[in-house]
């Protein structure tokens, strides 16, 4: 099996702050990879670093053979990527934002037709994708932009907290669109969370981050067994030794 | 008293004095900029004044007579003095006499004056006598018609010495090298009043709206989380910061319409019924920009946006929400206010060398700069303004561009805070 992502030695630099301190790992295409660890261990950097937002400052990164330092418009063709806190624009509906993100995807008629299609369907917002996003609740603003980042079922997908805000059943929605997402149309997923429930019921492999670097990587039950915990919780507990 | 009132106050004054920006841009700007603007126009009054009494006025005497060289006498007491005999007044523009001797305006004492003030000191109260004073219109502005004043308080000093109300002016202005007899530089003036406040107030206006408008549009993306999911769409983001530029100037340049035709009917409102001075055509006497003069201005007022809003676009990018950004923006409002105010007053033609060459290199003062150059015919001062202003546009959006390209639309700030302080856990996650 090819790899989606491969990143070699990253560094990030913001200053004096080493946000990034040679992390190495490998995404397979079809997998959903998991990065877990505590606020300010690198997460969102390395997600920003996929997504050509930010560059290392030094090692390596392919995504799907491409490099999102030289070739980042090449990148941004094949990825999708939901942060964390994003937004959608107060002034557009529902609709009206969907149809924006997607115009970028896409110039044939029917192909775009057919992606809103799916977004609706996705976001399950029905009727409320008439009207503007500033009357959004904030689970209904996040189904919207779930719906936007799968929509055009993207190579890869960058999922930060992907199900932040949503209740419970609107959450198990999002993940289970996630899962479907992956088996139907070989979707690969990058994905950061702090809900270790949904990291165990989503991922093939996880990484545990702390201080900019991987501290350990694997299967979830697999690491569960490992460490001897009841959870990716306590495992994470005792792989940085808080437990 | 209210309760909780005082409780939030207090607050609200403290994040708005703890915010370096806002006390800056709100407090410090204009404490700064007033003093600044009364500078320059002190300095530039004072300069005037002092170049008026150097000047050279420029005496043709057609008459010979010795009522003629007694009026010179006079004259020489008050200023420099250059005559000319026997010469029509057409042959002094035509010849360049007023450029020989660094003046704008001269006084032409006519054929019979000396037999016409005998006559009339004699008591013949039929008997008029006259000087012609001929005035270089120079474009206009609240203080254009400070020289003009300058003679006619002569004529009025002379008639002191021989008797009141001996001696009489006629005015006839000078335009683009035509004499139009009869007409009055300082009525001219007045006339192209409305013209010569109407636009650097609409430039003003402009500029400082568009700015506001562009430095929100990235400010709100930031504010709303919306720019990084945008940064990762197939889009070049030379068109992302195309696009955010040019809804600016559509909404700007709507706005400008808008205050325009608003900011016209308030000064045809002011204007109406006041007492006609409706025989001066200012048609007629080419005093309206030509086709291509308003093309050229035109084309000076979009560079000119163009640059602002560039320059408004990055400044919103070191900022981290709406207010940090309009705050930002406030900066630059001394480069727009001071050259658009101080081009109100001053004819930039009769400034100093050193304050001329400030206003011009002020991207912000070039459509105001152009339009009186334009209705002066002088198109080279507006092409050269044109260049200028767009070399500064392509420096301004290539740095824009880069930043877009970069990293740093996302991870600049400007900080006031002291060398060495960390950045937040935020950034480094």
């Amino acid at each position: 099996m090819s790899l989606a992502v491969e990143a070699k030695s990253l560094v990030k630099q913001f200053g004096n702050i080493r946000a990034l301190d040679g992390l190495t790992f490998n995404i397979k295409e079809g997998e959903i990879y998991g990065l877990i660890g505590p606020n300010g261990a690198g997460k969102t950097t390395t997600l920003r670093i996929v997504c050509t937002l930010l560059l290392p400052t030094s090692g390596s990164i392919r995504i799907f053979d491409l490099d999102p330092v030289t070739q980042a418009n090449e990148v941004r063709k094949i990825i999708s990527y939901l942060p964390e806190e994003a937004g959608a624009y107060r002034n557009l509906s529902g609709w009206e934002y969907l149809e924006f993100m997607a115009k970028f995807n896409t110039t044939n008629a029917s192909e775009f037709k057919q992606i809103i299609n799916e977004a609706a369907q996705i976001s399950g917002l029905s009727d409320r994708l008439k009207d503007k996003a500033k009357t959004y609740s904030k689970g209904m603003k996040r189904r919207l932009l779930v719906a936007r980042a799968l929509m055009t079922k993207p190579k890869l997908a960058v999922l930060d907290e992907p199900a932040s805000g949503l209740d419970v059943l609107h959450g198990y929605h999002v993940r289970e669109i996630i899962k479907s997402y992956v088996k139907e149309h070989g979707v690969t997923v990058l994905l950061s969370s702090h809900n270790m429930l949904e990291v165990e019921y989503l991922c093939d492999r996880v990484a545990l981050l702390n201080k900019g670097k991987i501290v350990v990587e694997g299967n979830p039950n697999e690491l569960k067994q490992r460490y001897k915990g009841e959870n990716l919780e306590e495992v994470f507990a005792k792989v940085v030794g808080y437990a | 008293m209210l309760k909780g009132f005082g409780t939030i106050l207090f607050k609200e004054l403290k994040e708005l004095i703890r915010d370096p920006k806002i006390l800056l841009g709100m407090i410090i700007v204009p404490l700064v900029m007033f003093p600044v603007l009364g500078l320059v126009l002190g300095y530039a009054v004072e300069t005037a004044q002092e170049q008026a009494q150097k000047a050279t006025l420029l005496v043709v005497n057609n008459d010979g007579g010795n009522w003629s060289q007694e009026l010179i006498g006079n004259l020489s007491l008050a200023m420099n003095v250059a005559v000319i005999n026997n010469t029509t007044p057409q042959q002094v523009v035509d010849q360049g006499l007023l450029e020989q001797y660094n003046s704008t305006q001269f006084i032409e004492i006519p054929l019979g004056f000396s037999q016409n003030m005998t006559q009339r000191t004699n008591g013949n109260l039929n008997i008029t006598a006259t000087v012609n004073v001929y005035g270089v219109f120079q474009g206009g502005g609240i203080f254009s018609d400070i020289g003009s004043a300058g003679v006619t308080n002569l004529v009025t000093s002379f008639n002191r010495v021989i008797a009141p109300n001996v001696l009489y002016t006629t005015q006839s202005s000078i335009i683009k090298g035509e004499i139009q007899q009869g007409i009055d530089p300082s009525t001219l003036s007045g006339l192209m009043l409305s013209q010569s406040i109407a636009l650097p107030i609409t430039v003003m206006i402009m500029l400082t709206y568009a700015m506001q408008i562009a430095a929100t549009s990235v400010a709100m993306e930031k504010e709303e989380k919306t720019l990084e999911t945008l940064l990762t769409v197939p889009v070049d983001r030379f068109a992302i910061l195309m696009g955010k530029l040019s809804s600016t100037i559509i909404v700007a340049g709507i706005a400008a319409l808008t205050v325009m035709i608003g900011y016209n009917y308030m000064l045809g409102s002011i204007t109406f019924g006041m007492p006609s001075t409706a025989s001066v055509d200012l048609v007629k006497l080419g005093l309206v920009p030509s086709p291509l003069g308003y093309l050229l201005l035109g084309t000076s007022l979009f560079i000119t946006l163009l640059s602002g809003l560039a320059l408004a676009v990055i400044m919103s990018a070191f900022a981290e929400d709406v207010r940090g950004a309009t705050a930002l923006v406030g900066y630059v409002y001394p480069l727009i206010f001071i050259p658009s105010m101080a081009l109100m007053y001053l004819d930039i033609n009769t400034l100093p060398l050193a304050l001329k060459a400030v206003l011009f290199a002020i991207p912000y003062s070039q459509p105001i700069i152009a339009s009186k150059a334009v209705i002066m015919g002088d198109y080279a001062t507006v092409i050269f303004g044109i260049i200028y202003v767009a070399a500064f546009t392509v420096v301004i959006m290539y740095i824009a561009s880069r930043l877009f390209a970069t990293e740093k639309i996302l991870t600049a700030k400007l900080r006031f805070r002291r060398r060495g302080s960390k950045k937040t856990a935020e950034q480094a996650e």
